[in-house]
Order: structure tokens, then sequence, then C-alpha cells
């Protein structure tokens, strides 16, 4: 009996390769992406000596001593939480101080509104080693240079900028009828604020939490330029502890850049769906 | 999202307090003085001699790291204009900046300290070492006549041979002259290894490499003439000076994409023997017994092309500290940085970083690699002794001429011709200024 012929659907055909092209070109792109973060840990589990001869994809020893060497012999725990803490107290200083500002350049009136809120736009222009020399000198008259709380300061003004922007934006597209209803139930400015602008503005604060903790944790030139105790520095200016102008202990140097990286990609894959929202925000707030 | 927000402001209003608790900075102990460094392969030890010394003195000397160099720069532009330098630091930066810190009285004078007991700190250490940290009378600077740092340590630019590949190759001697290396670069080439690697493609070391041999070739009072606009970079002695580059291409004697080498992988290559030569400095040796501690390697000055003029190559001071001429513990400083410079302690750091020290009396103890280096210190210039110096825009055409020739983009005379059309349009604006 002769086989019977299968129509060919050209539409689903064309799909089909349209969506193998696709995949191929976002599979490129995510190994690129990937790869150097792969070679960075293949790399940290090398000895100094097979680093070099070495090209194979995955070392055939691994020497898990370099974690434990860049932990201890880097002095990493203290970075470490140093880092934490910094990151988590300006990041917390920019959604609050930012959320507050942007609010009121969004909601409220008041005479050279627009003056202040162009001012910190153009801040933004503002390229950061052009203001190291005022800002160590201004921190050292107030008593705050290799403090804690005048890196902390210094950051959140760092970051207030972008963030009050991204904010405003996001307040001027929202409605202003639930802030009506709250303000017939009897709410204050402040308590708008908190109980309705902040939770509507979830998304555009995700946004704000991430870029400024991605900042504040990649940040290496402030800290080593304000802070001089070896206690109060973060973990990016003891990465450098590895790499001399001319020698480097590469794997011990790449355990420490793995064990820098963790957090800032756990911190992206909790809040990575957050972030596609706020950044496509602009049309479905409110 | 609110109670999140509740947690946060609580949790961060105990940090700030936290922050606030430690802002409050403790009290100067006139018993602790504090040195800023940059150099990450020597802090273990300083910190180690520094314990050593709180041992014999009762001094407490706070060693404190600030890498990379370039970042280490900026905090101590930042710390003077804030007045906030410690007591001992280190001025990367170029002479000009050494001497605009001295004149806004950021570093102390240390003339009289080098001249007590009839100079005797002075004659321990290496004069070429003393000269970058000297201005001497009548400087363009308009500094004071002194001697206002001290050299940790020296350091020196040579050419350095494999000797297991110079054998394999047929020879048991490195080369005397240029002709006879250029033979030994082409039998390497016969058995598969590349002849010379360098990190040329950090113009300097080019620069540094084409300076050694015009020194060799016209002398230092032509290359001085030069710089001054009296002898034309068309001059057959400068043409010839590029013409080694010519050599070194047509003879197959480079390591492919030299030109684009920066320093840290031409030492990769050279400590996995994947070339013959290399033209590198004394802080390499460190390098190579990180990469291959095994590697068997001498020293050489660049082979000479000319008997007329000794080979002049570039070294110095490697590291310098000064002393903070506004620090409360100035004498402390000074009798630390004595201390740190006498042999004992020299040999000391030598032996545990491996670079060359700057105490004479210390030479006896080190490695012979080193040794070989410290040999050609009497041979070391440097363009921060040079009473004259070409403008960076004409050494910025020059290096990037030495390029064009590696890449047979430009013949040298073309490139003689070049850099003289630059040379003579800055002396133009030059006349104009004046």
């Amino acid at each position: 009996m002769a086989k019977a012929k299968i129509p060919i659907n050209r539409y689903q055909v064309f799909q089909s390769t349209k969506y193998l092209f696709i995949h191929i070109f976002l599979m490129s792109v995510a190994a690129t992406c990937i790869f150097p973060l792969f070679w960075m840990v293949r790399s940290a589990l090398m000895t100094k000596e097979t680093i070099f001869i070495d090209k194979s994809l995955f070392p055939s020893a691994l020497q898990w001593g370099n974690f434990v060497k860049a932990w201890i012999g880097g002095n990493f725990g203290t970075y470490f939480l140093n880092s934490l803490f910094y990151t988590f107290s300006v990041v917390v200083g920019i959604v609050i101080i930012s959320s507050l500002a942007a609010y009121a350049f969004s909601r409220l009136r008041f005479p050279g509104k627009d003056f202040f809120f162009y001012m910190f736009v153009a801040a933004m222009m503002i390229p950061l080693p052009g203001s190291f020399v005022p800002l160590v000198v201004l921190m050292n008259k107030i008593g705050l240079v290799n403090t804690r709380l005048g890196y902390i300061l210094c950051m959140i003004n760092v970051g207030l900028s972008m963030s009050i922007l991204l904010l405003k934006t996001f307040f001027d597209k929202m409605p202003s009828d639930l802030e009506d209803a709250a303000r017939i139930d009897g709410c204050g400015k402040i308590r708008i604020w908190w109980n309705v602008a902040l939770p509507l503005a979830r998304p555009a604060i995700a946004v704000v939490v991430i870029f400024n903790s991605l900042n504040v944790w990649n940040e290496f030139i402030l800290a080593n330029l304000l802070l001089t105790d070896d206690s109060l520095m973060t973990l990016q200016t003891g990465l450098f502890k590895f790499q001399g102008p001319n020698l480097a202990d590469y794997p011990v140097l790449m355990a420490g850049l793995t064990i820098a990286a963790i957090p800032i990609i756990i911190i992206y894959l909790f809040m990575q769906k957050h972030i596609i929202k706020g950044l496509s925000s602009g049309a479905v707030v409110g | 999202m609110k109670k999140i927000i509740s947690f946060c402001l609580v949790l961060t209003s105990f940090m700030v307090s936290f922050g606030f608790v430690s802002c409050s900075r403790p009290k100067k102990d006139p018993n602790t003085i504090t040195l800023w460094h940059w150099m990450t392969d020597r802090d273990k030890t300083f910190k180690e001699l520094a314990a050593q010394y709180k041992e014999l003195t009762g001094i407490d000397v706070q060693i404190e790291l600030f890498a990379p160099s370039d970042s280490y720069t900026q905090k101590v532009v930042a710390s003077a204009q804030a007045k906030i330098l410690p007591d001992i630091y280190g001025v990367l930066d170029t002479k000009e900046t050494f001497a605009n810190f001295i004149k806004y009285g950021y570093i102390a004078d240390l003339t009289q300290e080098f001249k007590k007991n009839d100079g005797e700190w002075e004659k321990e250490l290496f004069t070429k070492a003393l000269d970058a940290n000297r201005f001497e009378p009548g400087n363009g600077y308009d500094v004071p006549p002194g001697i206002y740092g001290v050299p940790l340590d020296v350091t020196n630019i040579q050419m350095l041979y494999n000797k297991k590949l110079l054998k394999k190759a047929g020879y048991d001697a490195p080369p005397e002259t240029y002709d006879e290396f250029l033979e030994m670069a082409k039998a390497l080439k016969r058995i598969g290894v590349p002849g010379l690697v360098s990190g040329w493609g950090e113009l300097w070391l080019a620069d540094c490499f084409a300076s050694n041999y015009a020194f060799n070739i016209m002398g230092e009072e032509k290359v001085m003439a030069t710089y001054r606009g009296e002898v034309p970079y068309t001059d057959k002695d400068w043409v010839r000076v590029f013409q080694i580059f010519k050599d070194l291409v047509d003879g197959d004697v480079l390591v492919k994409g030299v030109v684009t080498k920066p320093n840290k992988e031409a030492e990769q290559d050279f400590a996995l023997e994947r070339a013959a030569f290399a033209f590198n400095g004394s802080w390499s040796v460190n390098v190579y017994k990180e990469i291959n501690p095994d590697l068997e390697y001498g020293v050489i000055l660049p082979p000479a092309i000319s008997n007329k003029y000794p080979m002049r190559i570039w070294g110095g001071a490697g590291s310098n500290f000064v002393i903070s001429n506004t620090s409360p513990n100035k004498e402390k400083a000074i009798a630390f940085v004595r201390w740190l410079t006498s042999q004992k302690q020299q040999a000391y750091l030598a032996e545990q970083t491996r670079n060359l020290p700057s105490n004479k009396k210390a030479l006896s103890s080190i490695s012979k690699v080193l040794e070989e280096f410290a040999q050609s210190m009497d041979n070391t210039t440097h363009p921060t002794i040079w009473p004259v110096n070409e403008s960076p825009v004409v050494t910025e055409k020059y290096t990037k001429g030495l390029q064009s020739i590696i890449i047979g983009k430009k013949s040298p005379e073309e490139v003689a011709k070049e850099i003289q059309e630059v040379k003579e349009k800055e002396m133009e604006k030059e006349q104009r200024r004046k």
C-alpha cells in the first residue's frame, strides 16, 4: 500500500525555523554572558601554576582551598559584612529619600520646584571623579572621613539623582483618583505617600533597589578614597589586595571575584520579575 | 510591602546609629605613625618589619595598603588637599606633581638627615636611586635644592635570556654584540623558538628600548641636543635607532603580537619558555618565580651596536617614600624610614619580595639573578633625571612611529621625518609661548 502523503504546512515550517533561529541567537547571547562567569569559577579552582598552562574547560584537580584563602587570607569576612552593611544602608536611604523627594516633585506645589528638580537631574551629569577632592575635603571638615556614616552619606548622594528621576516619572503617570480617595478618608500627605504611592510604586522601587545595590556593591574608588581603616573597607577594595602592579594571585583573585559576585546574582534572581515589570511599568501604572 | 519598609526603617536607624558611633575617631597616639603604600606584594613583609620595629622601639607603625597605584595616587592627592596625609607615603605621579607637593609644603626636606654623620645614610644608598628624589640647584621646578624622598628599592630594565633555549640552539653564552644577537635569533628560529618578547603594547617600554640604543649609538649629549631641538630626528643616528626595529621585524626576531602585548602577557611568554629573550625590568624576577620557579635565565645589557658610547639602560629608584612635612611625628617617621633602608631590613625585604635593595650593603645577600641586575646599576639613567625632556606630543609620535615600523606600515626614514615635523611644530609653539 502506498504511503499517504502528509501535506506540508508551510506556515508551521516557517514558524519552527524562525523559532529555531531566535533560540540559537538567544542561546549564543546567553553563552557570551555566562562564559566569563564560568571562566572565573573555573580559574578559581586552579593552582597558580596550572592557570597559565592548563587551557581545559574543567580543571583536573579542584582547588577549593583558594576560596578559603580568599576568605581568610584576604580578610573577606570583614569586607563582606561591611559591603552588606553599606549596600543595605545606602539602598534603604536612597529608597526613602528619593521616593519622598520624587513624590514631592510630582504632586506638591512649592516655589523653585522645577529648579530643584533640574538641579538633581543635572547632578547626574557630574562625573564622580570630578567630585573626589571636594568630597574628601567636605567629609574631613565635618569629621566624617574614614567613617561608615561618611561613606554611606556619599553613596546615598551618588544614587539619589537617578532614583528621583525614575520615581518621579512613575508618580507622574500614576492616576490621582486613589490619592483623592485617601484624602477623603482623612489621610495627610505623608500617609498618602506611605499607604498609596509607595505600594503602587513597587516595580519602580525594585528597579531603584537593584540598580543601587549593584552600584554600591561594586563601588571601589570612593571607598578607597574615603576609608582608611582596614576594618571599614569593602569587598571590592579587598579584591585588589590579590592584584599587584606586576604580580597577581589569579586563582585567589578569581575566588574572591566569585564570592563577590554571588550576593548580587542572588539579588538579581530574586528581583528579576520586578525589574522587568518596573522597566516597562510606565504603560501599566495604577 | 509596608511591613518590609517598616522593618528596613527600624534596621536603618539602628545601623545609622552604629555608623555615628564609628565616626568618632580616636585621638592620634604620639607613638603611632602611619604609612600608606600601594605595593600589594610587599604588604605582608612591611607588616612583619613594622612588628619588629615595635618590639625594638615601642613605636607602632600602622601599615595601610591602597591598591591599585592609580587609585592610591588619587587618594594621596585628595588627602593632601584635605590636609589628612599620613606620616609616610609615596608620590607616584610625575616629577612635576612631586615638585608641587614639595612647594605646597606636603613633603619634608630630608637633606640634613642624609648629611648627618658625614653623609652616612646617603652613602649607604644607590646614588642613582637618590637622584630621583633629589632637586639640584636651578632645577626647572623652582624647588629649593635638596633630597625629598627615600628610595626603598631600585630597579633597572635589561635583556633577559633563557639559558636552556640558548643551549638548545647551540649557544653556551649570551650574545655580546647586536649582530651576535641577530645571529642567535636566527638559530633559535630554526628550532622553532621566537627570539625576543617584550610588553611593547605599553608604549613606554618600546620607548625605553629605543632610548637604550640611542644612548649607545649617539651618546647622551646628542640625545639631549635632539630634545633641545638642535639635532633633527632625521639625523642618520636616529634613523639607525629606528632601523633596529626594522631589523627585528625583518629577522623575524619578535614574538607575534608584540606591538599590542601588555607586559604582564610578555612576562608569561618568557616564563613559560615561549621566547628566548625578554626585555624587562628587575621586578620580573618575582613574577617569573611565581609563574615558573624552574626557569633558568640570566641577565645582560641589551647587546651593543656601537663601541663608541656605553649602553645606558633605564633604571633608578623603584619605590620611594616621603615624609609628611606637617606630621607631628616627623622625627619618628624619619627614624622608621632610616631603619627600613638599613642593611638588615633591606636584605630581608630583598629576600622576601625579590626586589633590588636600595642599600648597597644589602647586595651581598641577594640572589644571583638579582645580583646580575644590580651589576649594571651604574649604567642606569632615567628621563626623570635628564636635564631636558622631550615634549609629550613628540614622544607620542615617536612611540607610535616605532609601532608603525614593527607592523610594517612605515619605514624608519618615514617615521624619522614625521617625528621631526611634529618636533618643529612643537618648537614653533614653544617659541610663540615665549
